[in-house]
């Protein structure tokens, strides 16, 4: 599996990561780090982090204006999961030709 | 949203040989993936395949009807769950293969944003795992 894969699944199995980048997706415009701490319990510091590793997996883009840092949501890198998914599709079908051959071979 | 994935498929040969096929990590290995595998409900198993890495525990061992394990790629932190059936007919043997929980990747809320664009999706298979898991290995 890529490396950034691996990312993207890390950075979305936790469930504040996933509740920013829903609210960043929802708005559909960048929101500040103030804002979107705002909408959480945990400190800002938390958020930052949280927000880091969005970041790394490629599902925010970042940028900064004076002091503050302002985050959009990007969708593109869910797509390379969905890709992923659909590829189980001809993984198995491959698979199970594979075992014909396999049986085949063994009980001429 | 389709959550499972069914696949039936005859083979001309014995239900012993197929369950054999599915069950045995030599056999296994030979067509599927390299595997420690043994088929006792409880055995946690590791399959390899260059630098992925799938573990999962049987929790369905019926010889030589029914095979269930759970479906682990390591990294991902998501469940499935594999099930290989075996039925015996006048061709020789009729296998069908579930492989359940997909909308498990990687959560409800997420797979609503990521199947929105995604309606009869299914059938459009791009290329294969195999060839993937390949080309991602040299890309990393």
């Amino acid at each position: 599996m890529p490396h950034n894969l691996n990312k993207i699944f890390k950075s979305i199995a936790d469930p504040t990561r996933r509740e920013i980048f829903h609210l960043l997706v929802l708005a559909s415009s960048a929101l500040s780090i103030t804002q979107i701490s705002q909408h959480f319990e945990i400190s800002r510091q938390g958020i930052t982090k949280h927000i880091r590793m969005l970041r790394d997996a490629g599902l925010i883009d970042m940028t900064e204006k004076g002091r503050e840092h302002f985050c959009l949501a990007n969708v593109k890198p869910l797509k390379a999961i969905q890709d992923w998914v659909q590829l189980y599709e001809r993984f198995w079908d491959n698979k199970l030709k594979s075992l014909g051959d396999h049986l085949d071979q063994k009980n001429k | 949203m389709k959550d499972v994935i069914k696949k039936e498929y005859q083979y001309s040969h014995k239900i012993n040989s197929v369950w054999n096929a599915i069950s045995d990590p030599d056999e296994i290995s030979a067509w599927f993936i390299k595997a420690d595998f043994k088929p006792e409900v409880g055995y946690k198993y590791t399959f390899t395949h260059e630098q992925t890495t799938i573990n999962g525990e049987v929790i369905e061992a019926n010889p030589v009807h029914k095979l269930v394990y759970t479906w682990i790629v390591v990294g991902t932190g998501v469940e499935t769950t594999v099930s290989w059936q075996l039925q015996e007919n006048e061709q020789g043997t009729l296998l069908t293969l579930e492989h359940s929980g997909i909308s498990n990747y990687p959560t409800e809320d997420m797979a609503a944003i990521m199947f929105t664009n995604f309606s009869g999706g299914w059938d459009a298979c791009i290329t294969n795992l195999d060839k993937f898991l390949k080309e991602s290995t040299h890309a990393s």
